[in-house]
Protein backbone atom coordinates (compact mmCIF):
# COMPACT_ATOMS: atom_id res chain seq x y z
CA UNK A 1 0.00 0.00 0.00
CA UNK A 2 2.48 2.72 1.01
CA UNK A 3 4.09 1.77 -2.45
CA UNK A 4 1.15 2.89 -4.11
CA UNK A 5 1.18 6.19 -2.24
CA UNK A 6 4.84 6.72 -2.49
CA UNK A 7 4.62 6.08 -6.62
CA UNK A 8 1.73 8.82 -6.57
CA UNK A 9 3.28 11.24 -4.43
CA UNK A 10 6.24 11.06 -6.86
CA UNK A 11 3.83 12.22 -9.96
CA UNK A 12 1.67 14.90 -7.39
CA UNK A 13 5.03 16.29 -6.10
CA UNK A 14 6.13 16.28 -9.74
CA UNK A 15 3.24 18.18 -11.46
CA UNK A 16 3.53 20.87 -8.51
CA UNK A 17 7.26 21.39 -9.34
CA UNK A 18 6.55 22.21 -13.03
CA UNK A 19 5.65 25.95 -13.29
CA UNK A 20 6.14 25.82 -17.13
CA UNK A 21 3.71 22.98 -17.42
CA UNK A 22 1.10 24.59 -14.91
CA UNK A 23 0.97 27.47 -16.64
CA UNK A 24 0.97 25.61 -20.22
CA UNK A 25 -1.91 23.71 -19.69
CA UNK A 26 -3.95 26.76 -19.56
CA UNK A 27 -3.20 28.06 -22.83
CA UNK A 28 -5.07 25.61 -25.00
CA UNK A 29 -8.52 25.97 -22.86
CA UNK A 30 -7.82 29.62 -23.25
CA UNK A 31 -7.11 29.97 -26.69
CA UNK A 32 -10.35 27.32 -27.49
CA UNK A 33 -12.61 29.91 -25.56
CA UNK A 34 -11.53 32.96 -26.81
CA UNK A 35 -11.47 31.43 -30.65
CA UNK A 36 -14.94 29.72 -30.11
CA UNK A 37 -15.90 31.69 -27.48
CA UNK A 38 -15.67 35.44 -28.46
CA UNK A 39 -14.33 35.32 -32.51
CA UNK A 40 -16.66 32.49 -34.28
CA UNK A 41 -19.90 32.10 -31.02
CA UNK A 42 -21.76 33.82 -33.87
CA UNK A 43 -21.06 32.23 -36.73
CA UNK A 44 -21.26 28.58 -34.97
CA UNK A 45 -24.79 29.65 -33.19
CA UNK A 46 -25.96 30.87 -36.52
CA UNK A 47 -25.46 27.41 -38.00
CA UNK A 48 -27.18 25.50 -35.17
CA UNK A 49 -29.88 28.74 -36.37
CA UNK A 50 -29.47 29.83 -32.73
CA UNK A 51 -29.66 33.69 -34.15
CA UNK A 52 -33.27 33.54 -34.46
CA UNK A 53 -35.74 34.37 -31.80
CA UNK A 54 -37.29 31.55 -29.76
CA UNK A 55 -35.58 28.82 -27.46
CA UNK A 56 -32.29 28.56 -29.24
CA UNK A 57 -31.84 32.50 -28.37
CA UNK A 58 -30.29 31.35 -24.91
CA UNK A 59 -27.72 29.01 -26.47
CA UNK A 60 -24.61 29.99 -25.88
CA UNK A 61 -21.38 28.78 -27.42
CA UNK A 62 -19.10 29.29 -24.67
CA UNK A 63 -21.14 28.08 -22.08
CA UNK A 64 -21.44 24.40 -24.41
CA UNK A 65 -17.82 24.98 -24.63
CA UNK A 66 -17.21 24.55 -20.86
CA UNK A 67 -17.98 21.18 -19.82
CA UNK A 68 -15.81 20.39 -22.90
CA UNK A 69 -12.82 22.12 -22.34
CA UNK A 70 -12.97 20.48 -18.71
CA UNK A 71 -13.01 17.16 -20.28
CA UNK A 72 -10.69 18.07 -23.02
CA UNK A 73 -7.74 19.18 -20.00
CA UNK A 74 -8.77 15.83 -18.09
CA UNK A 75 -8.16 13.59 -21.02
CA UNK A 76 -4.95 14.77 -21.97
CA UNK A 77 -3.42 15.00 -18.68
CA UNK A 78 -4.17 11.64 -17.93
CA UNK A 79 -3.41 10.11 -20.65
CA UNK A 80 -0.04 12.05 -21.36
CA UNK A 81 0.38 10.85 -17.80
CA UNK A 82 1.42 7.95 -18.86
CA UNK A 83 4.61 9.95 -20.18
CA UNK A 84 6.30 9.45 -17.69
CA UNK A 85 5.89 5.88 -17.54
CA UNK A 86 8.01 5.92 -20.81
CA UNK A 87 10.24 9.08 -19.44
CA UNK A 88 11.06 7.09 -16.32
CA UNK A 89 12.64 4.33 -18.55
CA UNK A 90 14.35 6.63 -20.81
CA UNK A 91 15.68 8.67 -18.03
CA UNK A 92 16.79 5.56 -15.81
CA UNK A 93 14.48 6.33 -12.73
CA UNK A 94 12.34 3.41 -13.89
CA UNK A 95 15.27 0.57 -12.59
CA UNK A 96 15.14 2.23 -9.61
CA UNK A 97 11.54 1.47 -8.93
CA UNK A 98 11.67 -2.23 -11.20
CA UNK A 99 14.55 -3.61 -8.83
CA UNK A 100 12.78 -2.56 -5.67
CA UNK A 101 10.77 -5.27 -3.96
CA UNK A 102 7.37 -3.58 -4.66
CA UNK A 103 5.47 -5.60 -6.46
CA UNK A 104 4.19 -4.88 -10.53
CA UNK A 105 0.40 -4.34 -9.34
CA UNK A 106 1.50 -1.80 -7.44
CA UNK A 107 3.74 0.49 -9.45
CA UNK A 108 1.27 0.22 -12.14
CA UNK A 109 -2.21 0.83 -9.57
CA UNK A 110 0.35 3.90 -8.35
CA UNK A 111 1.11 5.30 -11.69
CA UNK A 112 -2.47 5.27 -12.48
CA UNK A 113 -3.66 6.95 -9.72
CA UNK A 114 -0.88 9.50 -10.08
CA UNK A 115 -1.79 10.64 -13.58
CA UNK A 116 -5.76 10.21 -12.41
CA UNK A 117 -5.05 12.76 -9.34
CA UNK A 118 -3.10 15.29 -11.82
CA UNK A 119 -5.52 15.23 -13.92
CA UNK A 120 -8.47 16.33 -11.34
CA UNK A 121 -6.50 18.49 -10.19
CA UNK A 122 -6.13 20.38 -13.38
CA UNK A 123 -9.34 19.72 -14.41
CA UNK A 124 -10.44 21.76 -11.54
CA UNK A 125 -7.75 24.41 -12.38
CA UNK A 126 -10.24 24.95 -15.16
CA UNK A 127 -13.11 26.46 -12.95
CA UNK A 128 -10.70 29.61 -12.61
CA UNK A 129 -11.88 30.55 -16.24
CA UNK A 130 -15.72 30.74 -14.92
CA UNK A 131 -15.95 34.05 -13.76
CA UNK A 132 -14.75 35.46 -16.80
CA UNK A 133 -17.18 33.13 -18.95
CA UNK A 134 -20.47 33.76 -17.27
CA UNK A 135 -21.29 30.25 -17.12
CA UNK A 136 -23.04 29.59 -13.27
CA UNK A 137 -21.17 27.06 -10.97
CA UNK A 138 -22.56 25.90 -7.35
CA UNK A 139 -20.64 24.63 -5.18
CA UNK A 140 -22.59 21.60 -5.40
CA UNK A 141 -21.47 21.31 -8.91
CA UNK A 142 -17.85 21.04 -7.92
CA UNK A 143 -18.81 18.01 -5.51
CA UNK A 144 -20.09 16.14 -8.04
CA UNK A 145 -17.64 16.96 -10.80
CA UNK A 146 -14.30 15.86 -8.79
CA UNK A 147 -15.64 12.08 -8.35
CA UNK A 148 -16.64 11.79 -12.31
CA UNK A 149 -13.31 13.65 -13.18
CA UNK A 150 -11.20 11.09 -11.20
CA UNK A 151 -13.30 8.32 -12.72
CA UNK A 152 -12.94 9.87 -16.28
CA UNK A 153 -8.67 9.95 -15.70
CA UNK A 154 -8.63 6.85 -14.16
CA UNK A 155 -10.07 4.96 -16.95
CA UNK A 156 -8.02 7.62 -19.46
CA UNK A 157 -4.72 7.18 -17.42
CA UNK A 158 -5.59 3.45 -17.73
CA UNK A 159 -5.45 3.77 -21.69
CA UNK A 160 -2.57 5.63 -21.29
CA UNK A 161 -0.34 3.37 -19.39
CA UNK A 162 -1.55 0.15 -21.64
CA UNK A 163 0.19 2.61 -24.31
CA UNK A 164 3.15 3.03 -22.39
CA UNK A 165 3.60 -0.02 -21.16
CA UNK A 166 4.05 -1.03 -25.04
CA UNK A 167 6.70 1.76 -25.82
CA UNK A 168 10.05 2.59 -25.32
CA UNK A 169 10.77 6.12 -26.68
CA UNK A 170 8.89 9.47 -25.88
CA UNK A 171 8.38 10.01 -29.51
CA UNK A 172 6.61 6.86 -30.17
CA UNK A 173 4.33 7.55 -27.36
CA UNK A 174 3.66 11.11 -27.94
CA UNK A 175 2.59 9.98 -31.99
CA UNK A 176 0.65 7.05 -30.86
CA UNK A 177 -1.28 9.44 -28.56
CA UNK A 178 -1.75 11.86 -30.81
CA UNK A 179 -3.13 9.81 -33.27
CA UNK A 180 -5.77 8.30 -30.86
CA UNK A 181 -6.60 11.48 -28.66
CA UNK A 182 -7.63 13.40 -31.75
CA UNK A 183 -10.32 11.53 -33.11
CA UNK A 184 -11.13 10.60 -30.10
CA UNK A 185 -12.11 14.19 -29.01
CA UNK A 186 -13.25 15.58 -31.92
CA UNK A 187 -16.09 13.10 -32.23
CA UNK A 188 -16.87 13.03 -28.19
CA UNK A 189 -18.85 16.16 -28.78
CA UNK A 190 -16.53 18.23 -26.35
CA UNK A 191 -16.09 20.69 -29.55
CA UNK A 192 -19.57 21.26 -30.91
CA UNK A 193 -22.75 19.48 -30.55
CA UNK A 194 -23.01 16.11 -32.72
CA UNK A 195 -25.83 16.35 -34.35
CA UNK A 196 -26.83 15.54 -38.08
CA UNK A 197 -23.87 12.92 -37.95
CA UNK A 198 -23.21 10.50 -41.15
CA UNK A 199 -23.81 6.88 -39.49
CA UNK A 200 -20.66 5.48 -39.64
CA UNK A 201 -19.04 8.29 -37.42
CA UNK A 202 -22.46 8.24 -35.15
CA UNK A 203 -20.83 4.22 -34.42
CA UNK A 204 -17.44 5.91 -33.85
CA UNK A 205 -18.85 8.52 -31.21
CA UNK A 206 -20.89 5.86 -29.53
CA UNK A 207 -17.96 3.29 -28.84
CA UNK A 208 -15.99 6.06 -27.71
CA UNK A 209 -15.60 6.11 -23.98
CA UNK A 210 -15.19 10.20 -24.18
CA UNK A 211 -18.68 10.70 -25.60
CA UNK A 212 -20.20 9.41 -21.98
CA UNK A 213 -17.23 11.03 -20.00
CA UNK A 214 -17.89 15.12 -21.75
CA UNK A 215 -21.78 14.17 -21.86
CA UNK A 216 -21.53 13.18 -17.76
CA UNK A 217 -19.80 16.72 -17.53
CA UNK A 218 -22.23 18.54 -19.33
CA UNK A 219 -24.98 17.11 -17.34
CA UNK A 220 -23.60 18.19 -14.48
CA UNK A 221 -22.38 21.92 -15.81
CA UNK A 222 -25.20 22.47 -18.25
CA UNK A 223 -28.35 20.89 -16.35
CA UNK A 224 -29.94 20.00 -19.31
CA UNK A 225 -33.01 19.14 -17.94
CA UNK A 226 -33.90 22.59 -17.10
CA UNK A 227 -33.58 23.60 -20.47
CA UNK A 228 -36.69 24.00 -23.53
CA UNK A 229 -36.31 20.75 -25.84
CA UNK A 230 -35.52 22.50 -29.04
CA UNK A 231 -32.08 23.87 -27.41
CA UNK A 232 -31.51 20.90 -25.64
CA UNK A 233 -31.70 18.73 -28.93
CA UNK A 234 -29.85 21.59 -30.68
CA UNK A 235 -26.92 21.26 -27.63
CA UNK A 236 -26.69 17.65 -28.44
CA UNK A 237 -27.90 16.82 -24.80
CA UNK A 238 -30.01 13.86 -26.04
CA UNK A 239 -27.39 11.36 -26.40
CA UNK A 240 -29.03 8.34 -26.81
CA UNK A 241 -27.69 4.67 -28.56
CA UNK A 242 -30.90 3.00 -30.37
CA UNK A 243 -33.61 5.87 -29.36
CA UNK A 244 -33.00 4.91 -25.54
CA UNK A 245 -31.41 8.51 -24.34
CA UNK A 246 -28.82 7.31 -21.87
CA UNK A 247 -29.17 8.20 -18.17
CA UNK A 248 -26.50 9.81 -16.12
CA UNK A 249 -25.89 6.63 -13.75
CA UNK A 250 -25.56 4.50 -17.26
CA UNK A 251 -22.52 7.02 -18.30
CA UNK A 252 -21.47 5.98 -15.07
CA UNK A 253 -21.23 2.29 -15.68
CA UNK A 254 -20.17 2.75 -18.98
CA UNK A 255 -16.71 4.21 -17.92
CA UNK A 256 -16.64 2.33 -14.93
CA UNK A 257 -16.66 -0.71 -17.08
CA UNK A 258 -14.02 1.16 -19.70
CA UNK A 259 -11.56 2.05 -16.06
CA UNK A 260 -12.00 -1.55 -14.96
CA UNK A 261 -10.99 -3.31 -18.53
CA UNK A 262 -8.17 -1.01 -18.80
CA UNK A 263 -6.60 -0.76 -15.32
CA UNK A 264 -6.69 -4.44 -16.13
CA UNK A 265 -5.05 -4.94 -19.43
CA UNK A 266 -2.78 -1.83 -17.91
CA UNK A 267 -1.33 -3.44 -15.31
CA UNK A 268 -0.91 -7.05 -17.03
CA UNK A 269 1.08 -5.65 -19.84
CA UNK A 270 3.18 -3.56 -17.29
CA UNK A 271 3.71 -6.24 -15.28
CA UNK A 272 4.81 -8.66 -18.22
CA UNK A 273 6.89 -5.58 -19.99
CA UNK A 274 8.42 -5.35 -16.60
CA UNK A 275 8.81 -8.44 -15.21
CA UNK B 1 34.51 -20.02 7.53
CA UNK B 2 32.64 -17.53 6.34
CA UNK B 3 29.36 -18.33 4.45
CA UNK B 4 28.77 -17.42 0.69
CA UNK B 5 26.35 -14.85 -0.45
CA UNK B 6 26.60 -14.79 -3.88
CA UNK B 7 26.42 -18.48 -5.24
CA UNK B 8 26.14 -18.63 -9.26
CA UNK B 9 26.77 -21.69 -11.91
CA UNK B 10 26.72 -21.93 -14.87
CA UNK B 11 25.41 -18.37 -15.44
CA UNK B 12 24.45 -17.68 -19.28
CA UNK B 13 22.41 -14.93 -21.25
CA UNK B 14 21.90 -14.94 -24.42
CA UNK B 15 20.47 -12.12 -26.58
CA UNK B 16 19.06 -13.59 -30.06
CA UNK B 17 22.25 -15.21 -31.62
CA UNK B 18 24.97 -13.52 -29.69
CA UNK B 19 25.83 -15.01 -26.41
CA UNK B 20 26.87 -12.43 -24.05
CA UNK B 21 27.22 -14.49 -20.96
CA UNK B 22 28.73 -17.92 -21.56
CA UNK B 23 28.38 -20.32 -18.16
CA UNK B 24 29.84 -18.34 -15.28
CA UNK B 25 30.23 -19.79 -11.96
CA UNK B 26 31.13 -18.00 -9.09
CA UNK B 27 31.32 -17.78 -5.23
CA UNK B 28 31.09 -14.22 -3.32
CA UNK B 29 31.90 -15.02 0.20
CA UNK B 30 30.31 -12.78 3.15
CA UNK B 31 32.08 -9.60 3.69
CA UNK B 32 34.14 -9.30 0.39
CA UNK B 33 35.20 -6.64 -2.09
CA UNK B 34 34.73 -8.82 -5.36
CA UNK B 35 35.69 -7.13 -8.53
CA UNK B 36 34.74 -8.20 -11.66
CA UNK B 37 37.26 -6.32 -14.71
CA UNK B 38 36.74 -7.02 -18.42
CA UNK B 39 36.78 -4.74 -21.39
CA UNK B 40 33.67 -3.32 -23.04
CA UNK B 41 31.14 -5.39 -24.12
CA UNK B 42 32.53 -8.19 -22.03
CA UNK B 43 29.43 -9.08 -20.28
CA UNK B 44 29.90 -6.92 -16.71
CA UNK B 45 26.96 -4.94 -16.83
CA UNK B 46 24.65 -7.96 -18.25
CA UNK B 47 25.83 -10.35 -15.26
CA UNK B 48 24.81 -7.82 -12.92
CA UNK B 49 21.63 -7.08 -14.37
CA UNK B 50 20.93 -11.32 -13.98
CA UNK B 51 21.88 -10.91 -10.41
CA UNK B 52 19.73 -8.24 -9.38
CA UNK B 53 16.87 -9.93 -10.81
CA UNK B 54 16.47 -6.67 -13.76
CA UNK B 55 16.62 -9.45 -16.62
CA UNK B 56 16.34 -13.65 -16.38
CA UNK B 57 19.21 -15.25 -17.13
CA UNK B 58 18.77 -18.18 -20.41
CA UNK B 59 21.03 -20.72 -18.49
CA UNK B 60 22.06 -21.43 -15.13
CA UNK B 61 20.80 -20.26 -11.45
CA UNK B 62 21.93 -17.24 -9.44
CA UNK B 63 21.64 -17.12 -5.41
CA UNK B 64 21.50 -14.29 -3.50
CA UNK B 65 22.35 -14.18 0.36
CA UNK B 66 20.32 -17.89 -0.31
CA UNK B 67 17.25 -16.67 -2.59
CA UNK B 68 17.06 -17.77 -5.92
CA UNK B 69 17.41 -15.42 -8.19
CA UNK B 70 14.57 -16.14 -10.81
CA UNK B 71 11.85 -17.82 -8.27
CA UNK B 72 12.27 -14.96 -5.02
CA UNK B 73 12.81 -12.30 -6.70
CA UNK B 74 11.69 -9.78 -4.11
CA UNK B 75 13.67 -11.36 -1.41
CA UNK B 76 16.36 -10.87 -3.59
CA UNK B 77 15.63 -7.38 -4.52
CA UNK B 78 15.32 -6.72 -0.97
CA UNK B 79 18.37 -8.37 -0.12
CA UNK B 80 20.70 -6.17 -2.62
CA UNK B 81 21.47 -2.13 -2.91
CA UNK B 82 22.13 -1.92 -6.51
CA UNK B 83 24.11 1.16 -8.06
CA UNK B 84 23.95 1.05 -11.94
CA UNK B 85 26.25 2.14 -14.47
CA UNK B 86 23.82 4.89 -15.62
CA UNK B 87 22.48 7.56 -13.08
CA UNK B 88 18.51 6.74 -11.45
CA UNK B 89 17.70 9.69 -9.91
CA UNK B 90 14.93 11.70 -10.31
CA UNK B 91 16.94 14.96 -10.93
CA UNK B 92 13.80 16.82 -10.55
CA UNK B 93 13.36 16.03 -6.76
CA UNK B 94 15.62 17.15 -3.83
CA UNK B 95 17.93 14.26 -2.19
CA UNK B 96 15.90 13.88 0.96
CA UNK B 97 12.69 13.07 -1.76
CA UNK B 98 15.15 10.68 -3.47
CA UNK B 99 15.95 9.07 0.24
CA UNK B 100 12.41 9.05 1.38
CA UNK B 101 10.55 7.52 -1.88
CA UNK B 102 13.54 4.58 -1.74
CA UNK B 103 12.68 3.85 1.96
CA UNK B 104 8.74 3.53 1.15
CA UNK B 105 9.78 1.39 -1.81
CA UNK B 106 11.81 -0.67 0.50
CA UNK B 107 9.20 -0.98 3.57
CA UNK B 108 12.02 1.09 5.81
CA UNK B 109 10.12 1.19 8.82
CA UNK B 110 8.55 4.92 9.61
CA UNK B 111 10.45 5.45 12.76
CA UNK B 112 13.72 4.27 11.10
CA UNK B 113 13.36 6.55 8.58
CA UNK B 114 14.81 9.64 9.33
CA UNK B 115 17.59 8.57 11.50
CA UNK B 116 19.08 6.28 8.18
CA UNK B 117 18.46 9.04 5.91
CA UNK B 118 21.17 11.06 8.54
CA UNK B 119 23.37 7.74 8.84
CA UNK B 120 23.72 7.18 4.54
CA UNK B 121 24.15 10.92 3.97
CA UNK B 122 26.68 11.49 6.62
CA UNK B 123 28.71 8.00 4.97
CA UNK B 124 28.57 10.20 1.91
CA UNK B 125 29.37 13.69 3.70
CA UNK B 126 25.92 14.99 1.52
CA UNK B 127 24.40 16.20 4.75
CA UNK B 128 24.40 19.57 4.05
CA UNK B 129 22.68 19.37 0.38
CA UNK B 130 19.75 16.96 1.98
CA UNK B 131 17.04 19.50 0.57
CA UNK B 132 18.47 20.59 -2.50
CA UNK B 133 17.39 19.64 -6.23
CA UNK B 134 20.01 16.80 -7.07
CA UNK B 135 19.71 18.82 -10.70
CA UNK B 136 22.05 21.22 -9.43
CA UNK B 137 24.27 18.39 -8.24
CA UNK B 138 28.12 17.91 -10.10
CA UNK B 139 28.58 14.08 -11.35
CA UNK B 140 29.88 12.89 -8.29
CA UNK B 141 27.46 14.04 -5.41
CA UNK B 142 24.87 12.59 -7.88
CA UNK B 143 26.79 9.27 -7.87
CA UNK B 144 27.41 9.52 -4.01
CA UNK B 145 23.83 10.19 -3.42
CA UNK B 146 23.10 6.80 -5.30
CA UNK B 147 25.73 5.15 -3.46
CA UNK B 148 24.01 6.70 0.01
CA UNK B 149 20.50 5.64 -1.39
CA UNK B 150 21.42 1.82 -2.48
CA UNK B 151 22.55 1.58 1.84
CA UNK B 152 18.99 2.50 3.26
CA UNK B 153 17.73 -0.54 3.19
CA UNK B 154 20.47 -2.14 4.68
CA UNK B 155 20.95 -4.83 1.83
CA UNK B 156 23.58 -7.41 2.47
CA UNK B 157 25.28 -7.19 -1.13
CA UNK B 158 25.70 -4.00 -3.26
CA UNK B 159 25.73 -4.06 -6.43
CA UNK B 160 28.11 -1.31 -8.10
CA UNK B 161 28.26 -1.32 -11.88
CA UNK B 162 31.39 1.08 -13.00
CA UNK B 163 30.75 3.13 -9.58
CA UNK B 164 33.56 5.66 -10.37
CA UNK B 165 33.09 5.68 -14.72
CA UNK B 166 32.98 9.40 -15.97
CA UNK B 167 34.33 11.18 -12.77
CA UNK B 168 38.05 12.83 -12.38
CA UNK B 169 40.46 10.99 -10.33
CA UNK B 170 39.81 12.61 -7.24
CA UNK B 171 36.18 12.48 -7.25
CA UNK B 172 36.90 8.18 -7.58
CA UNK B 173 39.06 8.25 -4.95
CA UNK B 174 36.51 9.72 -2.86
CA UNK B 175 34.19 7.33 -3.94
CA UNK B 176 36.47 5.09 -3.01
CA UNK B 177 36.67 5.89 0.18
CA UNK B 178 33.14 6.18 1.06
CA UNK B 179 33.65 2.29 -0.66
CA UNK B 180 35.94 0.89 1.96
CA UNK B 181 34.74 3.20 4.73
CA UNK B 182 31.27 0.81 3.80
CA UNK B 183 33.12 -2.64 3.93
CA UNK B 184 34.82 -1.93 7.38
CA UNK B 185 31.54 -0.24 9.28
CA UNK B 186 28.78 -1.82 7.75
CA UNK B 187 30.48 -5.24 6.84
CA UNK B 188 28.51 -5.32 3.64
CA UNK B 189 29.36 -7.41 0.39
CA UNK B 190 30.49 -5.13 -2.02
CA UNK B 191 30.40 -6.35 -6.17
CA UNK B 192 31.56 -3.98 -8.13
CA UNK B 193 32.47 -4.12 -12.37
CA UNK B 194 35.40 -2.07 -13.56
CA UNK B 195 37.71 -1.61 -15.67
CA UNK B 196 40.16 0.73 -14.15
CA UNK B 197 43.03 -2.00 -13.19
CA UNK B 198 44.04 0.60 -10.31
CA UNK B 199 40.04 -0.13 -9.12
CA UNK B 200 40.70 -4.01 -9.01
CA UNK B 201 43.33 -3.89 -7.14
CA UNK B 202 41.84 -2.51 -3.81
CA UNK B 203 39.60 -5.66 -4.64
CA UNK B 204 39.36 -8.70 -2.17
CA UNK B 205 39.03 -11.13 -5.31
CA UNK B 206 39.25 -10.26 -8.91
CA UNK B 207 37.41 -11.75 -11.59
CA UNK B 208 38.24 -11.01 -14.92
CA UNK B 209 35.92 -11.91 -17.82
CA UNK B 210 36.30 -11.61 -21.33
CA UNK B 211 34.04 -11.88 -24.45
CA UNK B 212 31.03 -13.05 -21.94
CA UNK B 213 33.48 -15.87 -20.37
CA UNK B 214 35.50 -15.97 -16.77
CA UNK B 215 39.18 -16.42 -17.76
CA UNK B 216 40.46 -15.69 -13.79
CA UNK B 217 39.54 -15.30 -10.19
CA UNK B 218 42.05 -14.74 -7.65
CA UNK B 219 43.50 -12.06 -4.87
CA UNK B 220 45.33 -9.89 -7.20
CA UNK B 221 48.27 -10.40 -5.98
CA UNK B 222 48.05 -14.06 -7.01
CA UNK B 223 47.02 -13.41 -10.38
CA UNK B 224 49.61 -10.77 -11.20
CA UNK B 225 52.46 -13.82 -9.36
CA UNK B 226 50.60 -15.86 -12.31
CA UNK B 227 51.87 -13.71 -14.59
CA UNK B 228 55.07 -14.59 -13.31
CA UNK B 229 58.18 -12.60 -12.62
CA UNK B 230 58.83 -8.98 -13.37
CA UNK B 231 57.73 -6.49 -16.70
CA UNK B 232 60.37 -5.14 -18.39
CA UNK B 233 59.03 -2.31 -21.26
CA UNK B 234 61.96 -0.94 -23.61
CA UNK B 235 61.55 1.88 -26.19
CA UNK B 236 63.55 1.70 -28.96
CA UNK B 237 64.21 3.47 -32.12
CA UNK B 238 63.47 0.49 -34.36
CA UNK B 239 60.77 -1.47 -32.57
CA UNK B 240 60.01 -4.19 -35.08
CA UNK B 241 64.18 -5.55 -35.16
CA UNK B 242 64.29 -4.94 -31.51
CA UNK B 243 61.43 -7.21 -31.10
CA UNK B 244 62.85 -9.98 -33.31
CA UNK B 245 66.24 -9.66 -31.55
CA UNK B 246 65.32 -10.13 -28.08
CA UNK B 247 62.72 -12.90 -28.96
CA UNK B 248 65.56 -14.42 -31.11
CA UNK B 249 68.00 -14.05 -27.72
CA UNK B 250 65.86 -15.25 -25.42
CA UNK B 251 63.18 -17.16 -26.29
CA UNK B 252 60.25 -14.83 -25.26
CA UNK B 253 57.22 -13.26 -26.34
CA UNK B 254 57.39 -9.25 -26.72
CA UNK B 255 54.69 -7.35 -27.48
CA UNK B 256 53.90 -3.83 -28.23
CA UNK B 257 51.73 -1.63 -26.20
CA UNK B 258 49.68 1.23 -27.15
CA UNK B 259 52.56 3.53 -26.47
CA UNK B 260 55.01 2.01 -28.85
CA UNK B 261 56.04 0.27 -25.80
CA UNK B 262 57.84 -2.75 -26.01
CA UNK B 263 57.20 -5.15 -23.15
CA UNK B 264 58.16 -8.56 -22.05
CA UNK B 265 58.22 -10.78 -19.02
CA UNK B 266 61.11 -12.18 -16.85
CA UNK B 267 62.06 -14.30 -13.81
CA UNK B 268 64.32 -11.95 -12.60
CA UNK B 269 64.47 -8.46 -13.57
CA UNK B 270 67.33 -6.65 -12.26
CA UNK B 271 69.71 -9.61 -13.37
CA UNK B 272 68.19 -10.05 -16.92
CA UNK B 273 68.61 -5.98 -16.89
CA UNK B 274 72.20 -5.92 -15.79
CA UNK B 275 73.15 -9.03 -18.80
CA UNK B 276 70.48 -7.27 -21.60
CA UNK B 277 72.21 -4.11 -21.16
CA UNK B 278 76.02 -5.56 -21.37
CA UNK B 279 74.70 -7.81 -24.46
CA UNK B 280 72.32 -5.45 -26.70
CA UNK B 281 73.34 -4.07 -29.45
CA UNK B 282 69.44 -2.23 -29.74
CA UNK B 283 69.43 1.35 -29.81
CA UNK B 284 67.22 1.56 -26.44
CA UNK B 285 65.73 4.58 -25.40
CA UNK B 286 63.97 4.04 -22.17
CA UNK B 287 64.15 0.92 -19.55
CA UNK B 288 61.41 0.49 -17.33
CA UNK B 289 61.44 -2.68 -14.80
CA UNK B 290 58.08 -2.97 -12.88
CA UNK B 291 55.76 -6.00 -10.95
CA UNK B 292 52.84 -7.03 -13.22
CA UNK B 293 49.78 -4.40 -12.93
CA UNK B 294 46.12 -6.56 -13.42
CA UNK B 295 46.52 -4.94 -16.51
CA UNK B 296 49.29 -7.32 -17.78
CA UNK B 297 47.34 -10.31 -16.15
CA UNK B 298 44.86 -9.06 -18.67
CA UNK B 299 47.23 -9.55 -21.82
CA UNK B 300 48.77 -12.64 -20.69
CA UNK B 301 45.52 -13.63 -20.34
CA UNK B 302 43.92 -12.66 -23.58
CA UNK B 303 46.69 -11.13 -25.74
CA UNK B 304 44.80 -7.78 -25.65
CA UNK B 305 45.14 -4.87 -23.46
CA UNK B 306 41.87 -2.97 -21.66
CA UNK B 307 42.42 0.27 -23.05
CA UNK B 308 41.74 2.58 -20.42
CA UNK B 309 41.84 5.67 -22.14
CA UNK B 310 39.24 4.66 -25.01
CA UNK B 311 37.27 2.85 -22.55
CA UNK B 312 36.68 6.53 -20.40
CA UNK B 313 36.50 8.66 -23.05
CA UNK B 314 33.69 6.15 -24.38
CA UNK B 315 31.44 6.20 -21.62
CA UNK B 316 32.07 10.06 -20.99
CA UNK B 317 30.00 10.34 -24.25
CA UNK B 318 27.28 7.86 -23.12
CA UNK B 319 26.91 9.91 -20.21
CA UNK B 320 26.70 13.16 -21.32
CA UNK B 321 24.35 12.55 -24.03
CA UNK B 322 21.97 11.70 -21.90
CA UNK B 323 20.96 14.83 -21.05
CA UNK B 324 18.65 16.45 -19.00
CA UNK B 325 15.22 16.18 -18.24
N1 LIG C 1 19.55 -5.83 -24.59
C1 LIG C 1 20.56 -6.32 -25.35
N2 LIG C 1 20.31 -6.85 -26.56
C2 LIG C 1 21.31 -7.35 -27.32
N3 LIG C 1 22.60 -7.34 -26.96
C3 LIG C 1 22.92 -6.82 -25.78
C4 LIG C 1 21.92 -6.27 -24.90
N4 LIG C 1 22.53 -5.82 -23.78
C5 LIG C 1 23.85 -6.06 -23.96
N5 LIG C 1 24.09 -6.66 -25.13
C6 LIG C 1 25.40 -7.09 -25.63
O1 LIG C 1 25.98 -7.93 -24.68
C7 LIG C 1 27.38 -7.68 -24.58
C8 LIG C 1 27.75 -7.42 -23.14
O2 LIG C 1 27.23 -6.17 -22.75
P1 LIG C 1 27.44 -5.58 -21.31
O3 LIG C 1 26.65 -4.34 -21.21
O4 LIG C 1 27.18 -6.64 -20.30
O5 LIG C 1 28.99 -5.23 -21.31
P2 LIG C 1 29.87 -4.55 -20.18
O6 LIG C 1 30.90 -5.54 -19.81
O7 LIG C 1 29.03 -4.03 -19.08
O8 LIG C 1 30.54 -3.38 -20.99
P3 LIG C 1 30.79 -1.83 -20.56
O9 LIG C 1 32.14 -1.78 -20.00
O10 LIG C 1 30.71 -1.14 -21.88
O11 LIG C 1 29.73 -1.42 -19.64
C9 LIG C 1 27.67 -6.52 -25.52
O12 LIG C 1 28.24 -7.06 -26.70
C10 LIG C 1 26.34 -5.92 -25.81
O13 LIG C 1 26.30 -5.41 -27.11
MG1 LIG D 1 28.53 -2.17 -18.37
Amino acid sequence: MEGIYAIWQRDVIKFFRDKARLVGSFAMPFMFLILFGSGMSGALSSMIGGNAAGPLAAFDFVEFMFPGIIGLTVFNTAIFSALSVVQDKEFGYMREILVSPMSRVTIAIGKVLGGSTVAVIQGLMMLLFVPFIGVSITFLMVLKLIPVMFLVAFAISSIGLLIASSLKTSQGFQMVVQILIFPMLFLSGAMFPLNGMPAWMDVIVKINPLTYSVDMFKKIILQPEQMAPALREAMGLNLSIFDHVITFSQEILVVLAVSVVFVILATIKFSRAEG
Amino acid sequence: MKRNIVEVTGLKKRYKDFEAVKGIDLLVEEGEIFGFLGPNGAGKSTTINMLSTITNPTGGTAKINGYDNVKEKNKVRQSIGLIFQESTLDEKLTANENLMLHCKFYRVPKDKREDRIREVLQIVDLEDKRSNIVETFSGGMKRRLEIARGLLHYPRVLFLDEPTVGLDPQTRNHIWEYILKLKEKAGITIFLTTHYMDEAEICDRVAVIDHGELIALNTPDHLKNDVGGDIIEISTSDNKNAKRKIEEMYQLTVSENSEGKLSFQVNEGSAFLVDFVKKTDIPIQTVNLRRPTLNDVFLHLTGREIREEMVSQRDLMKRSMRGPH
